[in-house]
């Protein structure tokens, strides 16, 4: 590919991407730092999905699958094992909105706050591209027919730890933002 | 300059006329002088330039010189309003800020010494120099603006409508710019090379339909998208301008140095998880 072709291509692109950023969105706007101050709860969905690991564990257990391959047509065991994978990679997605609520949460406080560090920023970025990788390599192994849960059981485990951690945060801050706890902070 | 030419310069200076009005009549310098600098920039070169022409004539070498002149003057203004939009709405978000303009900074100052080393090593020729540095002030003003808004968007800080308007049309004309100056610049230093050499004299006669062919066209492209770009502006202008919104209230610095620490720590332990779950 020539100069021509390829200054031509970099500028459609940068472009492109530049009019994409354009378009306004309402879901992620300064909607968020303005209702941050108003109403943390709304703004700020806690962790949640990891509350609906025991169900799903029960769903995915190898004790179920046996018992389905052993007496259910094989048309229907097929069908109900796909439907698992299914259900797991759905929980997944779950704990990935929840990791995007505490990265968001993270972003937020460095939006309003009057300093910042060039390295825990630089850090978190890269956490969230990390992230998505990962994310992707472990939704395409649930996808091919493993699913190990036990893993899955302690990464739910962390995320329910995040939610209470998130939700001291979420009251701190709102107890900072009112200005309710500035003499503490002061001292 | 012929009748197509005509009609698109005078069409040109009416649009400019309209965006002025609407910057004075808006107040828009309330907000971002810059841009309104940039307006007048623009209309100022635009009659400039037409008076120009009708004094010393459209093939003459002063309409040349004036012509390439009044190109880079309006690149200056528009890099001038761009530095603008980024600054706007983010100054009241001071940690961010200081953040960013850094960021931009350094990434400005890449892009344009690579345009000033790419002018450099072109042919002494203005024409050359003129297509090459537009070209690349044009590439980096889409790239900084690109930046821009990934940062915003990564903070959740949208742009307002006019300042996403005004960054619309700078996009636009700049991509329509890059594409250009590339096509002219390669036609330039390529087959139409000889028209820049006293030494090939003698081809100028033949190439001389082929050189005004390929201005005529790159004039009607370029002042189309200009007018596209600045139909964009005035449509933001259209209505009253909302009052400024009011600066955000921040939150005490102990919340950032407590809890960003805190929170990539978690992120990160939870990245290790996920890898632990890879694992056979």
């Amino acid at each position: 590919m020539n100069e021509l072709n390829m200054v031509i291509l970099l500028a459609i692109v940068l472009s492109g991407v530049l009019l994409w950023l354009l378009i306004p969105r309402h879901k992620k706007s300064r909607a968020d730092i303005a209702s941050f101050h108003s109403n943390l709860n709304d703004a700020l969905p806690s962790a949640r999905h990891y509350a609906y690991f025991r169900q799903i564990r029960q769903a995915l257990s190898a004790a179920d699958a046996k018992y389905i391959v052993e007496n259910a047509p094989p048309q229907v065991a097929k069908q109900a094992l796909r439907d698992r994978r299914a259900v797991a990679r759905r929980f997944l997605k779950g704990l990935h909105e929840d990791f995007s609520n505490l990265a968001r949460l993270g972003r937020i406080i460095a939006a309003l706050s009057p300093e910042v560090s060039h390295k825990q920023e630089t850090e978190r970025f890269i956490l969230g591209l990390k992230f998505q990788f990962l994310y992707a390599l472990v939704w395409l192994r649930l996808s091919t027919g493993n699913l190990p849960l036990q893993q899955l059981e302690d990464l739910t485990g962390l995320v329910g730890r995040l939610a209470m951690r998130l939700d001291t945060a979420m009251t701190e801050i709102s107890a900072l933002s009112a200005g309710q706890v500035a003499g503490r902070i002061g001292a | 300059m012929n009748h197509l030419e005509s009609f698109l310069s005078w069409s040109t200076i009416s649009f400019e006329i309209v965006v002025c009005s609407f910057v004075f009549t808006r107040n828009v310098k309330r907000i971002l002088p810059l841009f309104a600098v940039y307006a007048c920039v623009l209309l100022s070169c635009g009659i400039g330039l037409l008076f120009t022409y009708e004094f010393f004539g459209f093939s003459s070498l002063t309409s040349y010189y004036v012509y390439w002149g009044t190109i880079l003057l309006s690149a200056v203004a528009r890099s001038l309003a761009i530095a603008e939009l980024c600054r706007f709405g983010l100054r009241g978000y001071r940690g961010i800020w200081a953040l960013v303009w850094r960021v931009l900074m350094v990434l400005s100052i890449l892009l344009l010494a690579r345009a000033a080393s790419d002018a450099w090593g072109q042919p002494n020729r203005v024409a050359i120099y003129g297509t090459t540095l537009d070209r690349d002030l044009a590439l980096a003003s889409i790239a900084i603006l690109a930046v821009l808004l990934l940062i915003r968007n990564y903070y959740g800080l949208a742009l307002e409508p006019l300042q996403r308007a005004i960054a619309a049309g700078i996009c636009f004309i700049c991509a329509v710019d890059v594409i250009g100056n590339v096509i002219l610049r390669n036609l330039y230093t390529g087959s139409l090379f000889s028209w820049f050499l006293t030494s090939q004299k003698s081809l100028w006669p033949a190439l001389r339909p082929q050189i005004m062919r390929v201005n005529d066209i790159w004039s009607t492209v370029h002042l189309l998208s200009f007018m596209f770009s600045m139909g964009i502006w005035c449509f933001a202008l259209r209505k009253p301008l909302p009052a400024p919104s009011e600066s955000p209230v921040l939150l005490p610095v102990e919340v950032y140095r407590e809890m960003s620490p805190a929170i990539n720590m978690r992120l990160a332990t939870f990245n290790d998880r996920l890898v632990e779950l890879l694992k056979p």
